[in-house]
């Protein structure tokens, strides 16, 4: 009796009358019944809302194809945007493209977090009483119209200043014929990501900006810190060169690289020189013969004997190539040096092409003008600032000061699509369209206009700026005869040879044979702030800043992609990291995220340090780009070291960002590194394995440190020949076992160790297999999907990875918002991560061989890893709902619809591929959303969307396969080889990944999987990788002939 | 106790139900009373005219309402009750309102459907769709439950067809 009065009490919370037992059944009987009831009846009721006219071209779930150029960087690739029912939910590389043939970098492929930003804005927005509100068009070109006028009037029109990010086309020459119209000086084109000391010691060598970089002519190459596949330069094309260059063995380049911090070109080279900063010119002299190797060693800290060796080895080999791109107060005169010495070498015309320019740094304006800027504002002297596409705000050092002199502006107009921190100083805010949103042109090498137009309707009320300045003009009597035409689409067709007919020709295929013919303005030389040589500065330390690969100057840090998707050389995310040598961090006591205090002349920062051993032992590195302010609801993660960089510039204008040393010391306190490393080394698993190219050559196996236990596997046997026969042992590891590259590749099912557990399958007299009987009408198993990974190719830049991201609706975890409430320590960006919740279908393990000494002489590999589609897989038999299975053609599936969450597949898995939705990353009624509209507006409408509780892994696209065999079967035929090919495969700028139908002869990955360099991870498991990777080709010493 | 038992077994029903739910049978009224009875059976229309990517993607497609609107911009209806439609879809139409049709098909998220390969394999539309030339209002005439789809798959129904059933097929 007592019990059922307390139970009741805390059920009902009515006290004194006891309910019995029976009435409190009932009501919860009835309880549930009505939930279930109101259950059944909230299905929501969809609604079909058909087109008023169907569009001619559209077929509703068939994607439609548009080509333009990307905008991300100025390189000018040309993209292909696939549009499904009005919405581009993918981004490909257009093939026909001569820049990048087909290719995307991971920044190009995050454009549509741009385009689908949930922080950009709205609509045009004027300051009202202090603060940005909203506004209409008509107000706010009424608005702007009149600041024109009244700027005019009062004798400022030479006073105003126009910041474009710059870009190549017709449009910079469209707008200095505007501002022109209107008495205004042509604009200032600006890119803080651009090396301008390069450029300038380009232009006054060469004539022109960034010449082509022939790497397959070359025997060496030595980059001092010209980092060509993080994103210096026109990086895509440089890659697809680099790794062609490579990827023929006998003639594959060295690459020594120079420099204090060792980047991913630096992980890609077969030599790192880790000379302190602002000692490159040494080794310049020294490779001039104007230096001895014994004073070159003095001033860079490096040993006499490896300079010696690199001065005799650059001596005798012919044709080299050599760059410049330091970042220091010297860049100018180490970048003409570096000029003369591949003059003096014979390399211009043979490695180095002027007359095959990129030209998307031609005409670009130097960082000092901008930086100039900020005291011409201070001290009055702008009526006028209107900014696009800049952030300069933020990508100054703060000690510019330019937010603070901005505010001297009278009136300041931002086109900026974004809240940056630039524009949210603005007065009026006149959103541009996204470069996918509208209509343009650029000419990225002679000869060929990239031509740009809009993929779909603006997201947004948003209008391209080209559009609203001829409206202005229109308005405009002293320039409304110059603009007689409706939009600058007709304007870009007037100039078009051929006209709109031409036009409409050659918008399919995305470029059109021709020369935009746009003269370069005479930009003044403006005043440099000299940055004194970094040895007159004090410190216990060299400070390097070098911009971070994805997101760059911080124009990508609001897209959750490009902050979740690991740096390629340190594996972190969503954080500032300040970089040092394991060494240096021992000797002031210091573990991976204890945080240091770096103190300069302009100011402290306090980081979370990583050890790490690509840096020079004197030096600590910071990414920029991080550490926003105001720029989205991603963009505050990380911290700016832009914040304590004094300012000065090298001789050419450019921001000098390896200028200063820094007082370095232990700070209070730690942070856990938000990283999805586990470890930086194999310990001798053999995950990634190189070849000597001597060995190679010679048909040894070689010896590579990263398979320490080869001979232990060998000697006690792996698995059983597929001939039933057991491994003899003892032989050479990856020669005789089956699953290796020179057994036949079984198409079909399974591997035969597996015979007995298969039942029917394994049964070779059974006629009940159904569609895994190679006979079955299907044909299913007759196909076997499968996957090459040459790791001779692959630099480890991630474009794969974001590839898929973009594919397959990969949710990003890492925002401060997605952070469940169980863990409480973990709060923040990079909660999630640090918890081993980052969910990429692919990622790039990233290994050290050697240097464990603390010695610069270690050798990286790269290994894209994905779900291996195993043909023996683990993770098949132990799921208990056969939620995942082996298809007949090879794959391994993974049904969403069935999974339960038990988590036994990823706990099987060697691999760690399998990824669980912790929490609803896909459900948009959970806290954890990861796509806040409208970033859903990019979800793949042919990939599933996977709720909480439910497994995902890579799935070699199935949904291409299926568009596929559906193209195949409508058309009545049978698929053709090589006719498509996976997400990541298709972007790789190295071309490192070959998909495609191995039981096939005529698929390219058939022959690549039978290569001799080919293996497969965790052999020794039986597991029997549908994924083959080719060793990487390692060129360790000088090649014979050098004494 | 008998009372708690009722509630019992209804609630036990009703979740059993309720997770696999069948909208067998469904006919919801739509804004516009489309007859298919009119369309197809007297005018003897082909379902392709209207659902015009069936055999061309894996969505069916709905008619643009300028398809309607093809005839109707002179057919005015015959019968009173026809003429009141008439005028509601051309309402729409002078309002360059799409017609919010309700959906009465829907497979769940995690099933991909290729409408097309069905269509053009002589998977005729009235085999899953049921006689919709004699619906006057459109109603769901199959389970379209997964157990049905696969009847059919191995090979089952009258006549038979020969389609794939490996999981990954459909479910990706």
């Amino acid at each position: 009796m007592s019990d059922e009065r307390k139970s009741a009490a805390t059920i009902t919370q009515n006290p004194p009358s006891a309910v019995k037992r029976r009435e409190f059944l009932k009501v919860l009987g009835v309880g549930t019944a009505a939930t279930t009831m109101i259950g059944c009846a909230s299905e929501k009721v969809e609604k079909l809302i058909p087109y008023l006219v169907s569009p001619d071209q559209t077929v509703p779930g068939v994607s439609t194809y548009y080509a333009t150029t990307c905008r991300e960087c100025p390189a000018g690739c040309g993209v292909i945007a696939e549009t499904r029912d009005g919405r581009t939910i993918k981004l490909e590389g257009n093939p026909e493209h001569p820049v990048n043939r087909g290719a995307l970098c991971a920044r190009g492929q995050a454009a549509l977090q741009g385009l689908y930003n949930p922080d950009r804005y709205r609509g045009p927005m004027a300051r009202k009483n202090g603060k940005l509100e909203a506004v209409t068009w008509d107000e706010a070109l009424q608005i702007f119209a009149q600041k024109l006028g009244e700027t005019r009037s009062r004798g400022g029109a030479a006073s105003t200043v126009f910041i474009n990010q710059h870009e190549t086309g017709s449009f910079p020459g469209f707008l200095d014929a505007w501002l022109a119209g209107f008495g205004m000086p042509p604009h200032i084109s600006y890119d803080a990501e651009a090396d301008h000391a390069v450029i300038a010691a380009n232009r006054a060598t060469y004539g022109v900006a960034m010449p082509r970089l022939d790497f397959r002519a070359a025997r060496l190459i030595v980059s001092i810190g010209a980092d060509f596949l993080d994103n210096w330069g026109a990086m895509v094309p440089q890659q697809l060169d680099w790794a062609d260059a490579r990827a023929d063995h006998d003639k594959a380049p060295r690459l020594i690289y120079v420099g204090p911090r060792r980047s991913l070109t630096g992980l890609n080279a077969d030599q790192w020189i880790d000379c302190r900063p602002g000692s490159e010119m040494a080794i310049v002299r020294m490779l001039q013969g104007q230096m001895p190797a014994d004073a070159a060693a003095q001033a860079t800290g490096v040993s006499a004997a490896v300079l010696e060796t690199f001065a005799r080895e650059f001596t005798a080999t012919t044709p080299s190539m050599v760059l410049a791109g330091s970042g220091g107060a010297d860049g100018f005169e180490l970048a003409t040096a570096v000029n003369a010495l591949n003059q003096s070498r014979g390399n211009v015309g043979v490695t180095i092409k002027p007359a095959e320019p990129y030209l998307g740094f031609e005409r670009i304006s130097s960082p000092a003008e901008v930086r100039g800027l900020t005291e011409r504002m201070n001290a009055g002297g702008v009526s006028l600032l209107m900014v696009r596409g800049a952030n300069p705000a933020f990508t100054l050092p703060r000690a510019a000061g330019f937010a603070a002199a901005m505010a001297k502006v009278p009136f300041k107009v931002s086109f900026s699509s974004y809240p940056d921190e630039t524009s949210s100083v603005a007065d009026l805010v006149l959103p541009d369209h996204h470069p996918l949103e509208q209509w343009g042109d650029a000419e990225p090498v002679h000869g060929t206009i990239s031509l740009q137009q809009p993929s779909m309707d603006p997201v947004f009320d948003t209008r391209a700026t080209s559009d609203v300045l001829i409206e202005l003009a229109k308005k405009d009597p002293g320039s409304a005869a110059r603009y007689p035409m409706p939009d600058y689409r007709s304007w870009l067709i007037g100039r078009f040879a051929g006209g709109a007919a031409a036009l409409a020709a050659a918008l399919p295929r995305g470029i059109s044979a021709g020369t935009l013919g746009q003269p370069a303005p005479a930009r003044p030389a403006p005043a440099i702030r000299a940055a004194a040589p970094i040895e007159q500065s004090s410190g216990n330390m060299y400070l390097v800043l070098y911009p971070h690969p994805f997101i760059g100057d911080g124009r990508g840090a609001n897209k959750p992609w490009l902050q979740e998707i690991p740096d390629p050389v340190t594996k972190i995310c969503w954080q500032t990291v300040a970089e040092m040598h394991p060494a240096t961090a021992d000797r002031m006591g210091l573990a991976d995220g204890d945080h240091v205090s770096i103190q300069t002349s302009a100011g402290t920062l306090t980081l979370p340090v990583y050890r790490y051993l690509g840096t020079q032992k004197d030096t600590v590195a910071v990414a920029t780009g991080r550490g926003h302010t105001s720029a989205g609801r991603y963009a505050k993660s990380g911290s700016n070291p832009l914040e304590i960089l004094p300012l000065g510039e090298d001789r050419a204008g450019g921001v000098a960002f390896v200028s200063t040393k820094a007082n370095v010391s232990k700070a209070a306190g730690y942070a856990l590194l938000v990283t999805t490393e586990g470890s930086s080394r194999q310990h001798g698993r053999g995950i990634g394995r190189a070849i000597a190219i001597a060995d190679l050559r010679a048909g040894r196996p070689g010896n590579d440190p990263a398979v320490a236990n080869a001979a232990e596997v060998a000697r006690n046997g792996g698995a059983q020949s597929h001939a039933g026969e057991p491994n003899a042992g003892g032989e050479e590891h990856g020669e005789t076992m089956p699953g290796d590259a020179t057994h036949t590749f079984l198409p079909g099912l399974r591997s035969p160790v597996a015979r007995d557990a298969q039942g029917e399958l394994g049964n070779e007299q059974s006629t009940k297999k159904g569609m895994y009987d190679p006979n079955h009408w299907s044909g299913m198993s007759k196909r076997r999907w499968a996957m090459t990974v040459d790791l001779a190719r692959c630099t480890g830049c991630a474009a794969c990875v974001s590839a898929c991201y973009a594919e397959n609706n990969i949710p990003t975890v890492g925002a401060d918002w997605q952070v469940g409430t169980a863990a409480p320590d973990r709060t923040g960006f990079g909660a999630n991560i640090t918890r081993g919740r980052e969910m990429a279908w692919i990622r790039i393990e990233r290994y050290f061989e050697g240097g464990e000494d603390g010695s610069a002489d270690f050798d990286t590999r790269f290994i894209p890893m994905m779900c291996q589609h195993c043909g023996n897989a683990p993770c098949e038999p132990v799921c208990p709902v056969y939620a995942t299975y082996h298809a007949p053609d090879g794959l391994n599936v993974q049904v969403y619809n069935r999974c339960v969450g038990t988590r036994y597949c990823s706990n099987n898995c060697p691999y760690k591929v399998r990824y669980f939705n912790w929490f609803g990353y896909g459900e948009p009624a959970r806290p954890q959303y990861a796509f806040p509209e409208p970033l859903n507006w990019q979800l793949n409408p042919d990939v599933t969307v996977r709720g909480k509780g439910v497994m995902e892994k890579c799935s070699f696209c199935v949904q291409r396969i299926r568009e596929a065999e559906n193209r195949a079967a409508l058309e009545k035929r049978a698929l053709k080889p090589d006719e498509f090919t996976t997400a990541c495969a298709a972007g790789c700028p190295s071309r490192a990944i070959v998909f495609g139908d191995v039981a096939d002869e005529n698929w390219t990955v058939t022959q690549l999987a039978k290569d001799e360099r080919g293996y497969h991870v965790f052999e020794e498991l039986n597991t029997y990788t549908a994924v083959v990777y080719l060793k990487k080709v390692n060129h360790p010493a000088a090649p014979a002939g050098v004494a | 106790m008998p009372g708690f038992i009722f509630i019992a077994a209804l609630a036990t029903m009703l979740s059993a139900y309720s997770g696999a739910s069948s909208s067998e049978g469904n006919s919801p009224v739509q804004p516009v009373a489309y007859r298919h009875t009119i369309h197809v059976d007297t005018l003897k229309m082909n379902c392709l005219y209207c659902h015009y990517t069936a055999n061309k993607s894996f969505d069916p497609g709905m008619p643009a309402v300028g398809t309607c609107m093809g005839c109707h911009t002179v057919i005015a209806g015959s019968t009173d009750g026809n003429k009141a439609e008439i005028k509601k879809l051309v309402g729409f139409w002078n309002k360059k309102e799409g017609v919010p049709w309700v959906r009465i098909h829907k497979l769940p998220e995690y099933v991909h459907f290729p409408h097309m390969r069905h269509v053009n394999a002589g998977v005729s539309c009235q085999t899953c769709h049921g006689e919709i030339q004699n619906m006057k209002q459109v109603y769901q005439a199959s389970s379209l439950n997964m157990g049905w789809c696969i009847n059919c798959h191995i090979g089952q129904s009258n006549p038979p067809f020969k389609a794939r059933y490996d999981c990954a097929v459909c479910h990706y």
